[in-house]
C-alpha cells in the first residue's frame, strides 16, 4: 500500500470513529458538566447553611457529649517529624483525646526519637483481637509521668492498613480518628469534626474533614502559623485540585446524602462500627474508600439508620506530591483502588435498598470517577489525529478545547468564591492569581498527564500486577520557605 | 452552522461566567477587608471604654456611660463587640455591658428579631436575649425551639441554658427529638447543663422518650448531675434498651452515681454475650462505684478472652483495697494484672 493510500485509509478510519464516537461523547460530555453543576448548586445550598451556622456560631469546647477520640498515627520511617507531630496532636483543643502512634517496622530512628522525647516506659500489655491483625505486634509503651495520653505500639512491617487496624485495637476511647503522621491538624480541628458525633451520638458512624496542601506554608513546632501558597507549579495545581474535590465534591455529595469517599488524611470513625466491619483491608489500595463503602453497605445490609457526615471546615494540612515521579505513583495508587473498590461493591449499583449511595454516588464514581480518564484519552489522541489528518475544522476543534477547558476552570472558580467566601485561609492577594493561574495552566500538559497515569494504575490491576508502594519524599516542615 | 453557532454561543457563556467569577472572587475579598477596616475605625474611639468595663475597672461607671453614647453605625459595631465579649466575661463586668445594651435598646430590638423573617437575625436575636439574662423572655426562646431553623433552635437552646430557668428543661429535651425540627444534642445537654437541680424530674421523664437521643442526653445528664431520682429509670435502660450507646450511657451513669444493688445488674451486663463496648463500660462502671461486692465478678473477669476487658477489671480490682489487691492473687503473671498494676504506679507517680 502506498504512503497516500495509507494516510487515506488512516483518515477514514478517524472519520469513521469521530463520527460514531461524537454523539455519545457529546452526551457524555453534557452528563459530566450537568452533574458538576448540581454538586456546585449542592455545595452552594450547603456552604449557604454552613455560612449561616458560622453566622450564629457558639463557642462549643467539646463539654458535655463530647465523646472521646483516639487519634490514630500510622507510621514509618517518619524519624524527621514524628515527635513534633504527636506533640502537635497531644496539645490539641479537645477534652478527651489519646494518640496511638503505632511504628511500623521503621528501619530508621522513628521509634528512638518517641521513646527519648516522652520517656517511654514499656507495658506488658496484651493488645485485643478485635481487628485481626497478620503482622507481629513486638510491644506497647507509654510515656513514664503517668499522665500523657500516648500509646505507641512497634510491630514488624505490613503497610499502613495493618499499623491503622493495630491502632485500633490498641485505642481506648469510643471514636477513632485516622491521620497521617506527616499531617497537620488545625488547632480545633477535633472540635469541628467531633461535632455531628455530639449532635446525633446515635447515628453518625463516620465523618470527613477538608484537607489542604501544607506545601509553601511556614509551619512551626507543628502548627501552620502562615497559609502561603506552594512555590511550585505542581503543588499550586493540587491545590486547586484539592479545593474543588472538598469544596464542592464531597460537600455536594454529604448535602444529599452519599458520601461514599473520606479522606485517609483525616477521617472519623466511630471505632465499634470500624471494629464491627473488619477494620481496613490490608489487601486493598484504596483502603478508605473501601472501609467507607464496607460501612455503608453494612449499614444498610441491617436496615439501620446511620449517618456519614463531611466538615468543610479545614482540618487537617498535608504534605502533597512536588515532584511528577511521586504524583504518578499517587494517581495510579488512587485511580487502581478506585477502580477495585467500584468493582467490589459493584452489586450495591441500582438496588434499591442502598438508596442514594446505589443510584446516584456509585453511578456517578462509575461513570465520571473511573471512565473519565479513558475517554479524556481516547480525546487526547483523536482530536490531534484528526488535526493532522485535516479531517476536522481547526477553529471548530479549538473552540470546542476552550469550551471543555473552560468549563474545568469555571468549577474551579466556584470552589474559589465558596472558600473566599466561607474560609479566606490565604490573606495576599498574589494567592487568589496563582490560584487562577494554576486552574488554567492544570489544563495544559497536568491533567493529560494524570489522565495517562490514572489508565496505567487501572490497567496494572486489570493485568493483575502486584502494587508497589512507592516513597513520599517529605520535605519536613519546621523551615521557612520564604 | 448551527452546531459552531451553538458551540460559540456555550464559550462565550463559560468564558463570561469565568471572568464573573473572578470579579466575585475579588469582590468577596475586598468587602471583607473594608469591612473590617471600618469597624476597626469606628471601634477605636470606644475600645478605651470598653477594656475598661470589661476588665473590671469601671468603678464609678463612667466608662459603661460613655459607651451608652454610641450612636449610629458605631453602636452597630460597638453591641455586636460586646455581644462577642459576654460570651467570655462573667460578673459585674457582663452587668455593665448588659446595661449598655439596653440603653442601646438592643433587648427590645432583638425580642421583635425573634420574628424576623432572617434566619441570622433570629438567632443572633436569641443569643443576645440570653447572654442578657432576660428572663422575662424565656416564654419566647421556648417557642423558638421549634424555629424551622436549625441555627435558631440551637441559639434558643443556648439561651435558655445561659438563663438557667429550669422551667425550660422540659422543652429543650422534648426538643431533641422533634420529627424534622430536633434539637442537636450536644446543644441541649450543654443548656440543660446550666438548669440547676430542678431538672431531675425532666431527665427522668427524658429516659422513657421513644428518640435515642433524647434518652441518651436524660441518662447522661443525670450520671453527670448525680441525679440519683433516676436510677431506677437508668437500670431499665441499660437492661433493655434498643440503642447500645443508650445503654453504654446508662452504665456510665450508674457508675456515677450508682448503689450497693446496682453491682448485680452492672455485671449482668458483663457477660460475653452483651456487645464488648457495654462490657466494658460496665467494667468501668463496677470500678467506680468501688463495692467489693463487685469483687467475685471482676476477678472472673481477668481471665476473659478480651485483654482490654482482663486489664479494666484488674484496674477496678486495684482501686477496691484489700479484698481487689486479694483477688488478684494467682494472677500476678497475667499480663492484664501487670500492666494494670504498671499503668497504676506510673498515675500514682505522676500524682
Amino acid at each position: 500500500m502506498s504512503w497516500d493510500g495509507l494516510i487515506e485509509g488512516l483518515r477514514s478510519f478517524v472519520v469513521w470513529v469521530m463520527d460514531v464516537s461524537s454523539v455519545p461523547i457529546i452526551i457524555y460530555f453534557l452528563l459530566i458538566n450537568t452533574s458538576l453543576l448540581v454538586l456546585i448548586g449542592l455545595a452552594y445550598l450547603e456552604f449557604r447553611a454552613q455560612q449561616r451556622r458560622r453566622a450564629t456560631a457558639l463557642t462549643w469546647q467539646g463539654a458535655g457529649l463530647a465523646p472521646g477520640v483516639s487519634l490514630l498515627v500510622p507510621a514509618y520511617n517518619e524519624e524527621a517529624g514524628i515527635v513534633t507531630a504527636v506533640k502537635s496532636f497531644l496539645t490539641l483543643r479537645y477534652p478527651r483525646h489519646e494518640v496511638v502512634v503505632v511504628d511500623d517496622g521503621s528501619s530508621d530512628q522513628t521509634f528512638a526519637r518517641l521513646e527519648e522525647a516522652f520517656d517511654l516506659v514499656q507495658v506488658p500489655r496484651e493488645l485485643p483481637h478485635e481487628v485481626p491483625v497478620r503482622a507481629r505486634v513486638l510491644g506497647i509503651w507509654v510515656p513514664r509521668d503517668g499522665r500523657t495520653r500516648l500509646v505507641v505500639v512497634r510491630k514488624e512491617n505490613s503497610g499502613r492498613s495493618e499499623a491503622i487496624n493495630v491502632a485500633i485495637n490498641a485505642a481506648s476511647e469510643p471514636l477513632v480518628a485516622m491521620i497521617d503522621g506527616d499531617s497537620i491538624l488545625e488547632p480545633d480541628g477535633l472540635l469541628h469534626v467531633t461535632r455531628p458525633f455530639a449532635d446525633d451520638p446515635t447515628r453518625m458512624v463516620a465523618t470527613g474533614g477538608a484537607i489542604r496542601p501544607v506545601n509553601g506554608s511556614r509551619v512551626v513546632s507543628g502548627r501552620i502559623v502562615r497559609v502561603e501558597m506552594p512555590q511550585t507549579w505542581i503543588p499550586r495545581i493540587q491545590l486547586v485540585e484539592y479545593l474543588r474535590a472538598f469544596l464542592l465534591g464531597r460537600t455536594g455529595w454529604s448535602r444529599v446524602g452519599g458520601l461514599i469517599l473520606i479522606s485517609g488524611a483525616f477521617g472519623l470513625f466511630r471505632r465499634d462500627v470500624v471494629v464491627e466491619v473488619g477494620g481496613l483491608d490490608p489487601d486493598s489500595i484504596g483502603e478508605d474508600f473501601e472501609l467507607v463503602m464496607r460501612i455503608h453497605k453494612r449499614m444498610r445490609d441491617e436496615g439501620r439508620d446511620y449517618k456519614v457526615e463531611f466538615v468543610p471546615e479545614p482540618v487537617s494540612w498535608t504534605e502533597v506530591p512536588v515532584t511528577a515521579t511521586v504524583l504518578r505513583n499517587q494517581r495510579r495508587r488512587w485511580h487502581r483502588g478506585l477502580w477495585e473498590t467500584l468493582w467490589a461493591y459493584r452489586s450495591m449499583l441500582f438496588r434499591p435498598k442502598y438508596g442514594r449511595i446505589g443510584f446516584l454516588a456509585l453511578p456517578y464514581y462509575w461513570l465520571f470517577e473511573l471512565i473519565a480518564p479513558l475517554l479524556e484519552f481516547f480525546g487526547i489522541l483523536i482530536v490531534p489525529l484528526a488535526l493532522l489528518l485535516g479531517v476536522v475544522n481547526v477553529p471548530f476543534a479549538i473552540l470546542f478545547l476552550v469550551l471543555a477547558y473552560g468549563y474545568a476552570v469555571l468549577v474551579t472558580l466556584s470552589a474559589m468564591v465558596v472558600d473566599e467566601w466561607a474560609f479566606h485561609k490565604h490573606d495576599r492577594w498574589r494567592a487568589i492569581w496563582q490560584t487562577i493561574a494554576a486552574s488554567v495552566l492544570e489544563n495544559i500538559g497536568y491533567r493529560q498527564a494524570t489522565v495517562w497515569w490514572r489508565l496505567e494504575g487501572w490497567w496494572s490491576s486489570l493485568r493483575g500486577k502486584k502494587h508497589v508502594w512507592g516513597v513520599m519524599t517529605r520535605t519536613g516542615f519546621d523551615e521557612d520557605p520564604a | 452552522m448551527v452546531g459552531a453557532a451553538l458551540l460559540v454561543g456555550a464559550t462565550v457563556v463559560i468564558l463570561g461566567a469565568c471572568l464573573l467569577l473572578v470579579i466575585l472572587v475579588v469582590a468577596v475579598r475586598a468587602r471583607r477587608h473594608s469591612r473590617n477596616q471600618r469597624d476597626e475605625m469606628l471601634l477605636s474611639p470606644l475600645r478605651p471604654p470598653l477594656i475598661t468595663v470589661a476588665s473590671g475597672e469601671d468603678d464609678d461607671g463612667a466608662a459603661t456611660e460613655e459607651l451608652t453614647w454610641a450612636t449610629g453605625v458605631s453602636r452597630t459595631v460597638l453591641d455586636r463587640n460586646i455581644v462577642e465579649m459576654l460570651t467570655k466575661i462573667r460578673g459585674v463586668p457582663a452587668d455593665q455591658l448588659v446595661r449598655v445594651l439596653e440603653v442601646h435598646g438592643a433587648v427590645d430590638a432583638a425580642v421583635a428579631d425573634l420574628t424576623s423573617r432572617s434566619t441570622v437575625r433570629r438567632a443572633r436575636a436569641a443569643q443576645l436575649l440570653g447572654l442578657a439574662k432576660a428572663e422575662h423572655t424565656v416564654p419566647l426562646l421556648v417557642t423558638a425551639l421549634g424555629d424551622e431553623a436549625m441555627e435558631v433552635r440551637n441559639s434558643a437552646a443556648y439561651a435558655l441554658g445561659l438563663i438557667g430557668d429550669p422551667v425550660a428543661a422540659g422543652p429543650v429535651l422534648a426538643a431533641i427529638g422533634a420529627p424534622e425540627r430536633g434539637l442537636p444534642a450536644a446543644t441541649a445537654a450543654e443548656a440543660l447543663q446550666s438548669m440547676g437541680v430542678g431538672i431531675s424530674e425532666v431527665l427522668r421523664d427524658g429516659m422513657g422518650d421513644p428518640n435515642a437521643r433524647t434518652r441518651m442526653v436524660a441518662a447522661h445528664l443525670s450520671g453527670e448531675r448525680s441525679f440519683t431520682r433516676g436510677l431506677p429509670e437508668l437500670r431499665r435502660l441499660l437492661d433493655d434498651d434498643p440503642d447500645v450507646t443508650v445503654r453504654e450511657t446508662s452504665a456510665t451513669a450508674i457508675g456515677r452515681l450508682g448503689r450497693g444493688e446496682d453491682v448485680a445488674i452492672l455485671v449482668r451486663h458483663t457477660v460475653d454475650s452483651e456487645p464488648l463496648a457495654l462490657r466494658r463500660a460496665c467494667v468501668i462502671a463496677l470500678g467506680e462505684l468501688g463495692d467489693p461486692a463487685a469483687v467475685p465478678a471482676l476477678a472472673t473477669l481477668l481471665a476473659d478472652a478480651d485483654p482490654r476487658l482482663a486489664e479494666l477489671a484488674a484496674s477496678a480490682l486495684l482501686t477496691m483495697g484489700p479484698d481487689g489487691s486479694s483477688a488478684l492473687l494467682g494472677h500476678e503473671d497475667d499480663a492484664a494484672v501487670r500492666s494494670a498494676r504498671l499503668m497504676a504506679s506510673l498515675q500514682r507517680a505522676s500524682a
